[in-house]
C-alpha cells in the first residue's frame, strides 16, 4: 500500500509547525517563570525540588510517547497504511530522549534528596528498561536493510514492548519503594499544592508542544524519505 | 513430521559442537569464574552461585540463539521446511523443543552436581532447579521470537541481546526468589503466547 500523502499536505505540516514553534517557546517562557520564580519552595527540600518541573513532565511524556508508538503499531497492523509506521518511527527518538532526560534529572534530584545518584527500585529500573526498549526499536529499524520488512518487524517489536508501560505506572504502588508514589490521579483530588500544580501543568503543556513540534519535523523527513525510496525503486 | 523435525535438530546438535559435553563444559567454566572473581569464602560462594547461574543461562541462550532459525535460514533449509509442513506452529515448536533439550536441560540437570562445588546440598538445589527449568522455558520462547524477528539481518548479535535482555528481566526478578515459581509459570505462558504469534508472523514474512 502506498503512502497517500501529497506534497501540499507536507507543506501544510511545515506551516502548522511554524505556529507550534512559536507557541512552544511562549509556553516554556511562561512555565519557566512560574516554576523557577513564582512557585513556593518545598518545606523540606527547599529550592532543589524545582527540578520536579523538568523531571515529571519528561517522565510523563516518555510514557505517553511509548503509548503512541504502540498504538501506531497496532493501527498499522489493522489498516496497513504506512503512515502509521512512520508515526511510530518518528516518535521513537523523541521518547528515548525524554526518557534519558527523566533519568538524568531524576538522578540529579536524587543526589541532594536521597544521597545517592541511583537506587535500584522498581520505578527507576523500569524507566531504564523503557529506555532500552526505545533503543531496541530504533536500532531494529536501522539494522534491517529492506525497508518494507523493517517496517513489519519493528511494528511487532513495538507492540511486544508495550507490556512495560503498565509495569512502570503501577510499579510504585505494587512494590514499596523509595520513589514517591503518585500524587496526581484521575480519580481523586490531587494531593499536591495548587501553587505547584499550575507550573507543573504549564511545563507539561510546553513539553507536549515541543514533542509535537519535533515529531512533525521528523515525520516530514520520514515521509519525504519514504517517497524517495519508492521513487528510486521504480 | 513434527517428530522428524525434532530428531533432525537433535542430531545436528549432538553431532556438532553444541552437544551435551560442550554445553555442560561451558556452564561449568562460567560458574568456575565465580570463586576467581569473588574469593572462596563459602557463604559468599553459595549466594553468588544462586545468582550467577542465571547469568550462565542468559549467556548460553544469547550465544547460541542463531542455531534456532538463523543457520537454517542462511542455508536455505528453512524455506524447504516451511513449504513441507502444514502449519508453522509445528516448525516453531519442534525447533524450540530441540533447542531447549540441548541447551537448557543440561544446565538444569547439572545444577545439583555443580552445586556440590559451591557447598550446596541437594535439598537446597531443588528449588533452584525448578525455577531454572520453568524460567528457561519462557526465556527460550522469547529468544525464538526475537530470533525469528531478525532473521534476514546481518551482524545482529548485539542487537538481539539489547532486545532480549530487557524482556528477560521479569524472569530474573522472579527467578531468583525461590517462592515465586507460580509467577514464573505465568510469565512463561505469556511468553509462549506472544512469541508464538510473533514467530509465526515473521516466519510467514521471511519464508515467502
Amino acid at each position: 500500500m502506498n503512502l497517500k500523502i501529497s506534497n501540499s499536505q507536507i507543506e501544510h505540516i511545515k506551516g502548522a509547525n511554524s505556529y507550534l514553534i512559536v507557541s512552544t517557546f511562549l509556553i516554556f517562557v511562561v512555565g519557566l517563570y512560574f516554576s523557577l520564580l513564582d512557585s513556593p519552595p518545598d518545606y523540606i527540600q527547599g529550592d532543589s525540588m524545582r527540578i520536579m518541573y523538568v523531571h515529571v513532565p519528561s517522565a510523563w511524556l516518555s510514557l505517553f510517547s511509548y503509548t503512541i508508538l504502540a498504538i501506531s503499531c497496532i493501527v498499522w497492523f489493522v489498516t496497513r497504511n504506512p503512515i502509521f509506521n512512520l508515526f511510530a518511527k518518528s516518535i521513537a527518538p523523541i521518547g528515548a530522549a525524554f526518557t534519558l532526560i527523566a533519568l538524568v534529572t531524576g538522578s540529579i534530584w536524587g543526589k541532594p534528596t536521597w544521597g545517592v545518584w541511583w537506587v535500584w527500585d522498581a520505578r527507576l529500573t523500569s524507566m531504564l528498561l523503557l529506555f532500552f526498549l526505545y533503543l531496541a526499536y530504533i536500532l531494529l529499524w536501522q539494522s534491517i536493510t529492506n525497508q518494507e520488512t523493517a517496517a513489519k518487524i519493528s511494528a511487532a517489536l513495538g507492540i511486544i514492548g508495550f507490556i512495560n508501560i503498565p509495569i512502570i505506572k503501577f510499579s510504585v504502588d505494587w512494590w514499596n519503594t523509595l520513589h514517591q508514589p503518585a500524587t496526581i490521579s484521575k480519580l481523586s483530588a490531587p494531593s499536591i499544592d495548587i501553587n505547584m500544580l499550575i507550573p507543573l501543568l504549564i511545563m507539561t503543556l510546553g513539553y507536549m508542544c515541543f514533542l509535537i513540534t519535533v515529531f512533525l519535523i521528523k515525520l516530514r523527513i520520514e515521509i519525504i524519505d519514504q517517497k524517495m525510496v519508492r521513487l528510486s525503486e521504480v | 513430521m513434527f517428530r522428524n523435525l525434532i530428531i533432525r535438530d537433535l542430531k545436528i546438535a549432538f553431532f556438532t559442537s553444541t552437544n551435551f559435553l560442550f554445553t555442560a563444559s561451558f556452564f561449568l567454566l562460567i560458574l568456575i569464574l565465580i570463586p576467581f572473581i569473588f574469593g572462596s569464602e563459602i557463604g559468599l560462594l553459595k549466594i553468588m552461585f544462586k545468582g550467577l547461574i542465571w547469568i550462565a543461562l542468559v549467556l548460553s541462550i544469547l550465544l547460541t540463539l542463531s542455531r534456532i532459525f538463523n543457520s537454517d535460514y542462511d542455508d536455505g533449509n528453512l524455506d524447504i521446511i516451511i513449504r513441507s509442513v502444514s502449519s508453522l506452529e509445528s516448525i516453531i515448536c519442534a525447533k524450540y523443543i530441540a533447542y531447549w533439550i540441548t541447551n537448557c536441560l543440561p544446565l538444569v540437570l547439572f545444577v545439583p552436581i555443580v552445586g556440590q562445588l559451591f557447598n550446596l546440598t541437594f535439598q537446597e538445589t531443588v528449588p533452584l532447579m525448578v525455577n531454572l527449568g520453568i524460567g528457561s522455558i519462557g526465556m527460550v520462547f522469547i529468544a525464538t521470537c526475537i530470533s525469528a524477528l531478525t532473521l534476514g539481518a546481518k551482524r545482529t548479535t548485539f542487537l538481539k541481546g539489547i532486545i532480549i535482555i530487557p524482556l528477560y528481566i521479569p524472569f530474573i526478578i522472579f527467578g531468583v526468589d525461590t517462592d515465586s515459581w507460580p509467577i514464573l509459570i505465568g510469565l512463561s505462558m505469556i511468553a509462549f503466547v506472544v512469541s508464538m504469534y510473533a514467530s509465526i508472523y515473521s516466519l510467514r514474512l521471511y519464508g515467502e
